[in-house]
């Protein structure tokens, strides 16, 4: 994603990244590929290399995008909105996870 | 927040809470400029951030060691993720006392002892306890779309940010990797200011170096903005 540490060199000043707006009024003006943005490639070379940056507005408007609905995985009850606070679930304990011990067992007789 | 099982298109159309649709009528004027169409072309894909980001919950637990207390709760990497992640989980304000949400980039755990926290330092605001009511849940999302954006010129300087709730004074930090980086760090605290919109004197650059000897208010401040 980033440029070689010469290229970066080359460019240690810093250089303006040209940016232009497109303006989409219908869904079939979207690229068909999801590496696309309207207009062109997200993932242009820039000097330096390619940073990611989004304005506050720009993602404020995500916010109700059908995609960011889903609920999330693996997320311990009590944090989630209109839960009470109940205590964290404590992590279950190291022993427990250790497979159970085969030592003490005897080893099985094979009938020949 | 209602959690549902109905689909999330569905969801996307349920406002269930007052501040969801005022917060929403706001987004609406902002965007105004860009055509309706029935999904909103933006919303098609998921918009990748420069970053993974790991968010981690501290509960005051006197029978656990300090790092013990630390919880990772879960990674993402697109914006649309995040409000997956945001729309669901209790805000700050909502959290008990004596707990702590962190969002850090991925492999950097929320402690002073982490190797890329060692030499650095944080920008701390400290809320009272009416702030906690009206200021702390906006400046904590605030200062998340910060960090997840890259606003900061100087955003590999960034480690990652924590609000810990306390019975008296809510603190919101933003830490970064070196506290001898002048440059870096007061770049930082000046986009913080502007975006959080914040009064003279009420950010703190502390080093970590200082923060583990000195408590509360005797701990130094290197950089005040």
């Amino acid at each position: 994603m980033s440029a070689s540490p010469m290229a970066r060199q080359a460019y240690s000043h810093a250089t303006a990244i040209p940016t232009r707006k497109i303006l989409v009024t219908d869904a079939s003006q979207m690229p068909d590929v999801y590496s696309q943005t309207p207009g062109g490639t997200l993932y242009s070379t820039t000097p330096g290399g390619t940073r990611l940056i989004y304005e506050r507005s720009f993602m404020m408007n995500l916010k109700s995008s059908p995609l960011s609905q889903t609920p999330p995985k693996n997320v311990p009850t009590c944090l989630l909105r209109g839960q009470p606070n109940t205590p964290f679930p404590k992590k279950p304990s190291p022993v427990s996870r250790s497979p159970p011990k085969m030592d003490d067992q005897e080893q099985f007789i094979m009938d020949l | 927040m209602v959690l549902s099982t109905a689909s999330d298109a569905e969801n996307a159309e349920k406002k269930t809470s007052g501040r969801d649709i005022k917060e929403d009528s706001k987004d609406q004027q902002q965007g105004a400029a860009t055509a309706v169409t029935e999904i909103p072309p933006e919303c098609l894909i998921r918009h990748p951030l420069q970053n993974v980001w790991t968010l981690w919950y501290l509960e005051n637990d006197r029978t656990k060691s300090w790092e013990e207390l630390q919880n990772e709760i879960t990674s993402f990497d697109t914006v649309e993720d995040f409000w997956s992640l945001y729309n669901h989980i209790k805000l700050a304000s909502e959290i008990k006392a004596g707990s702590d949400y962190s969002l850090f980039k991925k492999g950097i755990r929320p402690m002073w002892e982490d190797e890329a926290n060692k030499k650095g330092g944080r920008w701390v605001i400290t809320l009272n306890k009416n702030q906690r009511r009206t200021d702390l849940d906006n400046l904590w999302l605030d200062v998340l779309l910060c960090l997840i954006g890259e606003a900061f010129e100087h955003s590999d300087q960034i480690c990652g940010a924590v609000v810990n709730i306390r019975t008296k004074v809510d603190k919101i930090s933003i830490w970064t990797a070196d506290g001898q980086n002048e440059k870096a760090a007061l770049e930082i605290g000046q986009k913080l200011r502007d975006a959080l919109r914040l009064e003279k004197n009420q950010l703190q650059y502390q080093l970590h170096k200082d923060t583990m000897v000195k408590q509360g208010s005797a701990v130094k401040a290197t950089y005040v903005l």
